[in-house]
């Protein structure tokens, strides 16, 4: 695989139907890192993901891979250099785990489809790692929402790039199987030297888990840094809309965010 | 209901059941019709097309019957089944709609307007036929998946919900041009009438040679496609993420469909369900993996019909029903039995 | 996969049981070849395709794809050597103990006719003519008998098929007889002050709408031949669709029901269509049931039709 890819994005515009999704974003993941994607419902995450995986064609700015335009690259060029880890969603119920997660060979794979002895090691691997082997031969429609997205991850994984995207893989999700997730992608950025960009909601996740964190909030870049540089009082409220409280966490020095619940305010806005 | 077979993908059995079903389905369709012919003199008559045998006090009439009106008609009902069944299972999961179907995309009645147009313009006895009729057949099914692909494109990408409206909308625009036309002309309109019910009335090894290289090929090219029409299960989007060049695959996938069902269509007429019951039965037994699904819709698709035509020959003889009429009768109960089987758990 | 293998034999046994048992023909079952005094020389004819065909003797073993076809064969005394008929071949109703051989819908039944081994195939406009070419590619010898325009045309077909069935006398005989019948009506309608103008119903399901026949068709041939101005005369097409309210804007003297061999069209149904009842042929009771056989079929029974036309049309000439 190959290691240590810069994901950059630059001065990204969106339109949809005449209006501005995304204004002007620029973007910058580095290897070994995992920088969280984070901002209010319609704030573009999904649509910045997808304009970073080449499905979107930004109207300006463009998406580049170690300096080079994804554009300039063929579909299973970008697929070797970026995979994708979508919500758990409308899954063709009757694939099987294995089936699902060889597709992330796809890239590898000759128009055929026919997976070598490398390919079918490769799918062994992730299984194990992802700890999915007991479910190999059980239909996705099966099983849980946890397991499905770990299924996703999985098949991310196969595809062994150094550029990983999520785009909310914890929604849905209970305690353990969020936790599950997060730990692996972590542990994998820190085995493999990963990219990874990480759309999430979940603010408190992001602490627990993100290096850096940009904030998006209607279409733009508010803010980008640390997380304790992002995630202040002040930042928060203005972003989401609700008042806020800030604990310190007992091990990390990352803040903890827990909404305001007097009787007397009347915007409750969930977070996360 | 069981599980669908997690057989690894290089199983055998599912093409050996599939297989000797066809063998089967091949073997009566040649040695039942509407004259009766002795067992001795039969299997004689079959084996003659393996190893060169003296069949000399064989009545020319068995051998005819046999050699010249079953066997080719047996092969075109098997090439048309097998084209029918193997575009219905890449339309469903093009469409990853499960009544996906060739008709839905204006394929069949694209074909049935080209050919009665063809019949329409009066061409010269000799010349129509086998030149003019399916190429005209086949000129109006493209005709009109590239209208369709056209009115349904939006910017770059192909929705599946506006393919589909499309699809009906021209549909019924060509079956409506094809009703005017037919009734224009009296004496064609009995031709017409016969071919759109069930395709062509001449039984020899013509229309086999004429639809074999259309079929094959789209059938091979659809084969190679189904990886592709994997990765398509979860998504254009996703597909497109794994690498996939989306909108190419999309396009291949519509061509090839489309010749393989027009070529279908130009020579045996329109006949439903196929598409839709077999690939359906294929992946409750054996699983939605494409790169088997399709060659073994094939092989189910062709043993269908050509049970479906012995139906059609014997049940009313020397009456013949269209086949058409046939699978239509057999094909609407057996759907509505999948469908409740489908509520009640998934199979997609 | 018992639950299919179960289904897949009991779908076995039941087609087997339907082909064991569904009216099979063997060689044996078939009628034998009558015999004839033989005609010396070879007979050689062009058909109405343009393609020429040689027959080595009179035909014995004749199959016959149009019931139009059949009635003639039965009125040159050829029945005996028909060995096979389509499905329409309902005339004379000797005609029904001959094999059948299909035809509906253009499906013939071919393996039954190459069982019948016939000796000669005669067909017509009605069958396509790649299916003219697919029974010849399988070896057998297929007289395409062109439609007529005119009488002329029907007897020369008369004694086309007299000649392929060694019939000539028989054909001869015929031929006078109905040049006279014809005669006698153009006799008998000579000096006609007016014709009545008719409306030949082909199919009234669709009673604001129904089909009549167009010119160029027997209909309008033996209507304006039996003394009648055909309704459908100027319009186009073989097969016209008209609205009521042209037919009661051009209001007719006669109407025929030449769908009332179908079954559910009688006289007093028509008459009781709403909005016919303002027609004049409805008030004066002129609609009538027509035998619609006599006048689309191109044989003998033509001159059938043309007579009971004339009748119908002016009663005064036949008292």
């Amino acid at each position: 695989m190959k290691i240590g890819a810069r994901l950059s994005l630059q001065s990204i515009q969106v339109a949809y139907n005449g209006k501005a999704i995304l204004k002007d974003v620029s973007l910058e993941v580095r290897p070994g890192e995992i920088l969280a994607l984070v901002g209010p419902n319609g704030a573009g995450k999904t649509t910045l993901i997808r304009t970073a995986s080449g499905v979107l064609e930004p109207a300006q700015g463009t998406v580049q891979v170690n300096e080079q335009d994804i554009r300039q690259l063929t579909p299973p060029e970008r697929a070797r250099w970026m995979a994708v880890v979508p919500q758990a969603r409308q899954l063709p119920a009757t694939f099987t785990v294995v089936q699902t997660v060889m597709l992330g060979r796809t890239p590898y794979l000759g128009w055929l489809g026919f997976p070598k002895k490398e390919d079918e090691e490769i799918v062994q691997q992730v299984l194990r790692r992802t700890q999915l082997e007991d479910l190999a031969n059980r239909r996705i429609g099966e099983l849980s929402g946890g397991e499905q997205q770990r299924v996703l991850l999985a098949r991310a994984l196969a595809q062994n790039t150094p550029i990983l995207l999520l785009d909310e893989p914890t929604a849905h999700l209970d305690l353990h199987h969020q936790a599950l997730i997060l730990k692996l992608v972590q542990q994998t950025v820190q085995e493999c030297g990963l990219a990874v960009l990480l759309a999430i909601h979940d603010l408190n996740l992001v602490s627990l888990y993100a290096d850096r964190v940009a904030l998006l909030v209607n279409g733009r870049l508010q803010r980008e840094g640390l997380p304790a540089q992002v995630l202040t009082k002040s930042e928060i409220e203005h972003a989401y809309g609700v008042e806020v409280e800030l604990l310190e966490h007992p091990r990390l020095s990352a803040p903890f965010i827990i909404p305001h619940s007097n009787g007397s305010s009347e915007r409750i806005a969930y977070v996360g | 209901m069981k599980a669908p077979s997690t057989l690894s993908f290089w199983s055998a059995r599912p093409y050996l059941v599939s297989g000797l079903a066809l063998a089967l389905a091949l073997f009566f369709s040649v040695a039942v019709g509407a004259v009766w012919i002795p067992p001795q003199t039969m299997a004689r008559l079959l084996a003659a097309l393996a190893v060169p045998l003296d069949l000399s006090d064989v009545p020319p009439a068995y051998r005819t019957i046999v050699h010249n009106v079953r066997l080719p008609h047996a092969i075109l009902m098997a090439l048309s089944g097998a084209a029918l069944a193997s575009s219905g299972a890449a339309y469903q999961g093009l469409f990853r709609n499960p009544l996906a179907d060739p008709y839905l995309i204006g394929v069949a009645s694209g074909a049935g307007l080209g050919a009665v147009i063809a019949l329409a313009l009066r061409w010269p006895a000799t010349l129509s036929g086998w030149l003019v009729v399916p190429l005209a057949a086949f000129s109006g099914a493209l005709l009109t998946v590239l209208i369709v692909y056209r009115l349904a494109r939006v910017n770059q990408s192909l929705p599946t919900t506006t393919l589909i409206l499309a699809g009906v909308a021209v549909s019924s625009f060509a079956t409506a041009l094809t009703s005017f036309i037919m009734l224009r002309s009296r004496d064609e309109l009995h031709r017409a009438l016969a071919w759109l019910l069930g395709g062509s009335t001449v039984n020899d090894w013509t229309p086999v040679w004429a639809a074999f290289p259309y079929i094959v090929t789209g059938f091979l090219v659809l084969w190679s496609l189904g990886h592709v029409l994997n990765v398509l299960q979860f998504g254009e989007e996703q597909a497109h993420q794994l690498g996939i060049p989306v909108e190419r695959a999309k396009l291949l996938l519509i061509l090839a469909a489309s010749l393989t069902t027009a070529a279908a269509v130009s020579f045996s007429g329109l006949i439903g369900f196929i598409g839709l019951i077999v690939p359906h039965t294929m992946r409750l037994l054996w699983g939605p993996d494409y790169r088997r699904l399709l060659p073994l819709s094939a092989l189910g698709g062709a043993g269908a019909l050509l049970f479906a035509d012995l139906l059609a020959r014997v049940a009313l003889a020397p009456q013949v029903l269209p086949v058409g009429v046939v699978t239509a009768l057999a094909g609407a109960p057996f759907f509505l039995w999948l469908l409740r089987r489908a509520k009640s758990e998934f199979i997609w | 996969m018992h639950r299919s293998g179960f289904f897949l034999t009991i779908l076995l046994a039941t087609v087997l049981l339907v082909a064991c048992t569904a009216g099979g023909q063997t060689l044996s079952s078939l009628p034998s070849p009558t015999s004839l005094p033989p005609t010396p020389q070879s007979i050689r004819l062009r058909d109405g395709l343009g393609t020429e065909i040689e027959l080595s003797g009179a035909a014995q073993r004749i199959v016959s794809l149009a019931p139009s076809n059949t009635e003639i064969l039965f009125a040159l005394g050829a029945g005996n050597q028909l060995v096979g008929r389509d499905s329409f071949s309902d005339y004379p109703s000797e005609a029904l103990q001959i094999q059948d051989v299909g035809g509906g819908f253009g499906n013939l039944d071919v393996e039954t006719i190459i069982a019948l081994q016939p000796d000669l195939i005669l067909a017509s406009p009605l069958t396509a003519a790649e299916q003219v070419q697919g029974l010849r590619d399988l070896g057998l010898t297929v007289f395409v008998l062109p439609n007529p325009l005119q009488f002329d045309d029907l007897y020369t077909n008369l004694m086309t098929v007299a000649s392929l069935t060694g019939r000539i006398q028989e054909a001869e005989t015929l031929i006078v007889q109905l040049k006279q019948r014809v005669q006698s009506v153009d006799e008998k309608l000579s000096g006609i002050a007016r014709r009545p103008l008719v409306f030949y119903e082909i199919d009234g399901t669709d009673p604001n709408a129904p089909w009549t026949a167009g010119p160029n068709t027997f209909i309008d041939m033996l209507i304006t031949r039996a003394g009648g101005l055909n309704f459908g005369h100027d319009l186009q097409g073989d097969w016209v669709q008209v609205s009521l309210e042209e037919i009661l804007r051009r209001d007719p003297e006669l109407i025929l029901l030449g769908d009332a061999i179908w079954g559910g069209v009688t006289v007093e149904a028509v008459m009781a269509r709403p909005g016919w009842g303002e027609l004049s042929a409805v008030k004066n009771q002129r609609v009538y049931p027509f035998d619609d056989n006599i006048v689309s079929r191109p044989g003998p029974r033509l001159v059938d039709g043309l007579e009971a036309l004339a009748k119908l049309f002016h009663p005064d000439r036949f008292q």
